[in-house]
């Protein structure tokens, strides 16, 4: 028995997922595809904003999508209906995407003639935030009915967030957001996000956060 | 529940290192799991066997260290338990403060010949 010898490890299990990731968005750069990942809980809007976005920014850029979902197509049904390029992933049960899982989705859909990827991870305000995709930005959307102390409930999804999409903003009036004290629990966990109220139904908004989606891939890039 | 997923990539990279090493047989493996990581010790245990069923691993034990939550006050720099203390420092009542370990989820060690 005492013939074991301790090997001392000490290796995080993250950090390779995290290099994995890095590795992944430098070649991403250097193709010059912008890879989105877009998180929220389930329910959020984030079908119906990919929608808006495809119907916004379609004719001016190569737009693909990559639906996550834990078992089932219905999304990627709704997005090949825009016409844009759609590959469906099944996670198999695992409530998050990891850097290898969304290289191997960019693979399947093939980046060659894309210039935006969008990728709708699992419907999850916990995981996908601890997991680096290798995405070139990341965006999160929080809507009306979903309450505005989200962000001192899941302020790690709100500090990986470039950016902050409140949706369902038609529906304001039902609930009582409070988009004021939203903003301010935000940007005390993430003083640089940027918040874009919208609502994916009606359109009212979608102009600025295509504005913001537009000005990210140009600069990424390089033009 | 993602703990499974996570254990098929931690089998995989020990299964890297047991190669690397030239070791024989492996006993034990230790991991050290953060109070606030995202994984939870009790799945991670649970899920273990079915890890690393027909693998190296199989029939080896499974040791769990777990580190505290800590964090240092913003105001006032003392170090304080996070979860214990509901993130408001005992000695001054702010709720600022910097996180100094907790989300650390980690292969320590590898007990092998
Ligand atoms: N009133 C209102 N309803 C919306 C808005 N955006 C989405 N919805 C509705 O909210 C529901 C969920 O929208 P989805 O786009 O499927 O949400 P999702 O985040 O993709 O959901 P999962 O993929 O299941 O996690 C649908 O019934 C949408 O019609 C909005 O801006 N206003
Ligand atoms: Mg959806
Ligand atoms: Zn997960
Ligand atoms: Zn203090």
């Amino acid at each position: 028995m005492d013939s074991f010898k301790v090997l001392e490890i000490k290796e995080s299990v993250f950090a390779d997922n995290d290099r994995e990731a890095e590795r992944l968005r430098e070649a991403l750069r250097r193709k010059k595809v912008f890879l989105l990942n877009l998180m929220a809980s389930p329910g959020a809007g984030k079908t119906t904003l990919l929608t808006r976005t495809i119907e916004t920014l379609g004719n001016e850029m190569r737009i693909g999508v990559m639906e996550a979902d834990i078992d089932s197509d219905v999304d990627a049904k709704t997005i090949s209906k825009t016409g844009a390029k759609v590959i469906q992933l099944h996670t198999g049960g695992m409530c998050h995407l990891d850097a290898e899982m969304t290289k191997q989705g960019l693979e399947g859909l093939g980046t060659d003639d894309m210039d935006l990827v969008i990728l709708e991870n699992v419907g999850n305000l916990v995981c996908p935030a601890e997991f680096d995709t290798g995405a070139s930005r990341n965006a999160m959307i929080l809507s009306v009915p979903e309450g505005d102390d989200k962000p001192l409930k899941y302020p790690l999804m709100f500090s990986v967030s470039d950016v902050l999409i409140i949706n369902k903003i038609d529906a304001a009036g039902i609930f009582d957001f409070d988009f004021e004290a939203c903003a301010q629990r935000a940007r005390k966990i993430n003083p640089d996000i940027r918040i874009i109220p919208v609502s994916a139904k009606t359109g009212e908004g979608i102009g600025e956060w295509a504005d913001w989606l537009r000005a990210s891939v140009r600069q990424w890039r390089g033009e | 529940m993602h703990e499974l997923g996570i254990m098929f990539h931690v089998v995989k990279k020990v299964e890297a290192i047991v190669r690397e090493n030239g070791l024989a047989e492996v006993e034990a493996i230790v991991l050290q799991i953060g109070e606030l990581s995202p994984v939870v010790p009790q799945y991670i245990v649970a899920c273990y066997p079915a890890a690393v069923d027909g693998t190296i691993l199989q029939n080896t034990r499974l040791e769990i260290e777990t580190l505290p939550a800590n964090a240092r006050c913003g105001r006032c720099g003392k170090v304080y338990n996070l979860i214990e203390r509901r993130k408001i420092c005992p000695s001054c009542g702010s709720e600022e403060f910097e996180l100094l370990c907790g989300r650390e989820f980690n292969i320590k060690e590898i007990r092998a010949c």
